[in-house]
């Protein structure tokens, strides 16, 4: 077991295309990292280049104690989990689990022990002796993590390896990969685009769009202090609420919003609330007035869509195909997540409140955090 | 990934992007071509040799070791054979066979597959499966009842002996209904309702977008029809019928040792056939690779 | 109403488009085949009406020292020519399946000698196997060897047709494993390495299986090709020298069309068609066995 460098890596593929970007990240001994961003952010080409699958075009990676920059991917010692699992059609179960070791010319017996041991843990034993193509989604995805097990490798790399797993099987092995973390303790590095599996299973997470190291802290830390907008508006379901800013004397408006805060300098700025920071305001005491469109019961709460005073703001992590347009003009549609005792139709206006702490605040130019 | 689609990447393999030890250069290029320029060569000195040979005079081929450059470039060979033999009468005929089974088989092969493919009618399966039992029948099986239809028939020691039994290849049906298939049926089914009929269905929308079939298709019938030996030496007896191949053997009776006339002959003949292969590469390539893939 | 005459509509429209068709495999594939088999219990000389003889034609085939000696020639032609054109077309393909200068070159040259037809091919390597003046024994006395009968000796003949039909062919196989060896799924081979398999244990391990579809279809071509070896023998050495060459399709068309022995041609006829069937049977339940891929 070791813990793993990143030292300043960059990646730039033959075309010009900047992959990778200067990218320093630490992970600890047995930690559960998570790379988390976009597609095309530059996660995969980081596990990848963590693999040995790319070279490195600049800067370093350590594993260990060792730079590994110029060995090769069969001299590392770790193991890699395929978004596709990349199962050897031809072999069975059995043949599979044991390749890596028999690679290493580890002798049999141990072979079979370890073997026997992943396969239990992975509940595979009746399962050895088929094939691949004989095998579930499901279960191909446990060879595929027994594959990369059985051989205790110094770093366990996982590319969005429940992607390609239905909805509810999803839950299940998102649970199943924390158990197996726990027990086993190894370090590991989980590539997803999926920000809830991000949020659920990473002892730390890193945001990365563009290439680029965005934020990176504990789950928590990264939803309650977003460093900037990209992370603020790509972590969190439904996203937060953006809209334009001005900063004067130290006072914050937005819309309807105001905001003081006396430390923040003047200037343009982005302001974004959660969705849960909207509070049903008591008259008198309400910020805004919201226009309900839809409402979408949730059962122990109500996701309410409207839109309400204010100019809207893009975060940089909204997909390409916004399903609903932002607003033009004077309106800003958002979204509350609110009691549903409070009963809300299409047409009604709620008087909404924020508590100011809950607010954030983006410089408009950069996007980083002001506080 | 489909058959046509791994054809073409056929030209440009992929290599790894890994991280590897620096490697050691002993040479400025791959090592690879140590053995690939050997064997290209070993590949193409037939070839090489033939032209070589045809451009000699007969004197100076007749000696070993042998004149590795010829002195002067008698290309009189060339002119001598054609007037040594009918080679232009050959060439027609041979074209005129070999176009009109090229142009059958696209036809009514495009018409069975597609029939076989999109149509249900009855017998079909049934219909189909002995059609694809004749594949697995070698010539040599058939080929002696076939001598006698076609000589029922009338047909015998002339053209339409060698067009008739082939206008329709099994295998071209086998093969284009395999290609329809892989069309979404979708757009027939709007051009349908749309109110065309299935002739009108299948000339102006499926068969445009099966180009590439029909092209793969009509290089290697043209290449088995050109190249066909066995057939037209049992159908055809008089010499002013022969095809390219068949008349190449009585050439080469006809002047056992002059050499460099023999091999202008050869060369005559295996033109229009390398023309016809660099010009459509692709189809033949990709009409090999469908062949291995389908089975 | 109106569905069920659409219906009816569709099964009259399926046969108009694949009648044709239809008719001439008929007339020219399955009339033929079952016309064979009846031919082979006949006496015929392809002139006068037949005598039924019943099961005398495959009595004597029992017991005719010519068809061992031509069932013998083609075993061992066809035990020779498969086994070299695969392996070797593999280590080929494996060579052109890299990003290097010239790749388009060199499967160019490995690929036209398939284009050749046979007739031109055998032209072309009896001046170059010609034992006095060919280019063949020049080359090979420069490394020390030969000199060769070739296709003049009783001892090298089969062994030369071996050699020809090699070169003519081997583009085929290049191009069926090429396309094989592209469809490789590159995650398998990075799965293998990160699983420390250095390149041979990848080859052995992750391509050779992946080929397994691929080889067993080769095989299986191959062998149904050479065993009706035909025209490179009547062109170049007629069956000899002194029978040497003497292969099952040759001796039967000379059974048929030089000696007027039809009915007992047939009956060979029908006796290779069922080696080849009872062969290719067993190659695809070893095959079964062997390759593991559900595709």
């Amino acid at each position: 077991m070791a813990g793993l460098t990143f030292d300043h890596v960059t990646k730039t593929f033959a075309q010009g295309t900047v992959a990778v970007n200067d990218l320093s990240l630490q992970i600890a001994e047995g930690e559960f990292m998570i790379l988390v961003g976009p597609s095309g952010c530059g996660k995969t080409t980081a596990l990848r280049m963590v693999a040995g699958l790319e070279s490195i075009t600049s800067g370093r990676i350590v594993i260990g104690d060792r730079v590994i920059n110029d060995v090769s991917p069969r001299d590392r010692d770790i193991a890699m989990v395929f978004q596709n699992y990349a199962l050897y059609p031809h072999m069975t179960v059995a043949k599979n689990l044991a390749f890596g070791l028999r690679q290493r010319k580890a002798p049999k017996e141990e072979i079979d022990r370890r073997v026997g041991e992943i396969a239990d843990m992975l509940g595979l034993e009746g399962l050895l002796k088929r094939r691949p193509a004989e095998l579930s989604g499901g279960q191909r995805q446990r060879v595929a993590m027994g594959r990369a097990l059985v051989r205790e490798p110094k770093a366990f790399l996982l590319d969005e390896p429940l992607s390609n797993l239905d909805a509810k099987l999803r839950v299940a092995m998102r649970a199943e990969l924390k158990r197996l973390h726990q027990r086993l303790e190894i370090t590991t590095i989980h590539v997803t685009h999926d920000q809830v599996e991000a949020m659920t299973l990473g002892d730390r997470i890193a945001v990365m769009n563009e290439g680029a190291l965005q934020q990176l802290g504990d789950p928590q830390e990264v939803y309650d202090r977003p460093a900037n907008l990209f992370v603020a508006g790509f972590i969190g379901s439904p996203p937060m609420n953006m809209l334009r800013g001005v900063v004067s004397r130290g006072r914050i408006e937005a819309g309807d919003l105001a905001v003081e805060r006396p430390s923040l300098p003047d200037g343009e700025v982005v302001v974004g609330v959660r969705p849960e920071a909207f509070l049903i305001a008591p008259d008198g005491a309400a910020s805004t007035e919201l226009t309900v469109e839809i409402v979408e019961p949730l059962g122990d709460e109500v996701l309410v869509h409207g839109s309400i005073g204010g100019e809207p703001a893009r975060s940089g992590a909204e997909l390409d195909e916004e399903l609903l347009p932002l607003e033009r003009g004077s309106r800003a549609r958002i979204t509350a997540r609110l009691d549903p005792s409070a009963r809300p139709s299409p047409g009604d206006r709620l008087p909404l409140r924020v508590a100011p702490e809950r607010v954030y605040v983006f410089d408009a130019r950069t996007g980083t955090a002001l506080t | 990934m489909s058959a046509e689609t791994l054809a073409d990447r056929i030209t440009w393999p992929e290599e790894s992007n890994a991280a590897s030890p620096r490697p050691r250069r002993w040479l400025p290029f791959s090592p690879w071509h140590l053995f690939l320029v050997p064997f290209s060569l070993l590949m193409l000195l037939p070839l090489i040799w033939m032209v070589v040979t045809s451009l000699q005079t007969q004197k100076e081929s007749l000696v070993f070791p042998p004149t590795l450059v010829p002195k002067s470039l008698e290309f009189s060979n060339y002119a001598h054979a054609l007037s040594a033999a009918p080679f232009g009468r050959w060439f027609l005929n041979t074209a005129i066979v070999t176009v009109a089974v090229v142009i059958s088989n696209l036809l009514l092969c495009s018409l069975a597959g597609y029939a076989f493919a999109r149509i249900r009618f009855f017998g079909r399966e049934v219909t189909f499966l002995a059609l694809m039992a004749t594949l697995m029948v070698p010539f040599p099986v058939v080929m002696i009842p076939t001598f006698l239809i076609v000589k029922a028939l009338g047909m015998f020691d002339s053209l339409a002996a060698l067009i008739v039994p082939n206008l329709v290849n099994v295998f071209g049906i086998f093969m284009l209904r395999q290609f329809f298939r892989t069309l979404p049926v979708e757009l027939e089914e709007a051009a349908r309702i749309d109110g065309a009929s299935r002739l009108s269905v299948l000339f102006k929308i499926v068969l445009p977008l099966s180009l590439p079939a029909l092209a793969t298709l009509a290089v290697i019938q043209f290449m088995w029809t050109w190249n066909d030996f066995l057939w037209p030496l049992i159908a055809i007896f008089s010499e002013r019928n022969f095809t390219l191949q068949l008349g190449l053997t009585v050439f080469q009776t006809s002047h056992t040792t002059n050499w460099p006339l023999l091999m202008a002959g050869n060369v005559m003949t295996m033109i229009p056939m390398l023309v016809l292969f660099l010009a459509a590469q692709r189809f033949f390539i990709r009409g090999i690779a469908t062949t291995g893939l389908k089975g | 109403m109106r569905i069920r005459r659409a219906l009816a509509s569709d099964h009259a429209i399926g046969w108009t488009f694949a009648g044709p068709a239809v008719l001439l495999v008929i007339v020219f594939g399955l009339v033929p085949i079952a016309w064979s088999f009846l031919l082979s219990f006949q006496r015929s000389n392809l002139i006068a009406p037949p005598r039924f003889t019943g099961l005398d034609n495959y009595r004597y085939l029992l017991k005719d020292p010519t068809f061992r000696e031509a069932a013998r020639h083609t075993l061992l032609y066809t035990g020779l020519f498969v086994p070299i054109s695969v392996v070797g077309s593999l280590f080929v393909a494996i060579a052109l399946n890299r990003k290097i200068w010239f790749v388009r070159f060199y499967r160019l040259a490995v690929f036209v000698p398939v284009v050749a037809s046979t007739i031109a091919t055998s032209f072309m390597f009896l001046w170059l196997f010609d034992s006095t003046y060919g280019l063949a024994n020049f080359v090979l006395g420069k490394v020390g060897l030969g000199p060769f009968g070739f296709f003049d000796s009783t001892h090298d003949a089969l062994y030369s047709i071996v050699a020809m039909t090699v070169w003519g062919w081997i583009g085929f196989d290049v191009i069926i494993y090429l396309a094989a060896l592209q469809g490789v799924p590159r995650e398998l081979i990075e799965a293998a390495e990160i699983d420390g398999a250095g390149r041979w244990s990848v080859f052995r391990n992750i391509i050779v299986p992946w080929l397994g579809p691929a080889t067993l279809l080769l095989i299986v071509w191959s062998s149904i090709n050479a065993l009706q070896l035909f025209d490179e023998v009547y062109f170049v050495t007629h069956g000899g020298p002194l029978h040497s060459t003497y292969v099952l399709v040759f001796y039967l068309f000379t059974l048929a069309f030089t000696q007027g022995v039809a009915g007992y041609a047939t009956a060979i006829a029908y006796v290779l068609f069922v080696a080849i069937l009872i062969l290719t049977i067993i190659q695809f339940w070893i095959g079964k066995k062997v390759v593991h891929y559900s595709s």
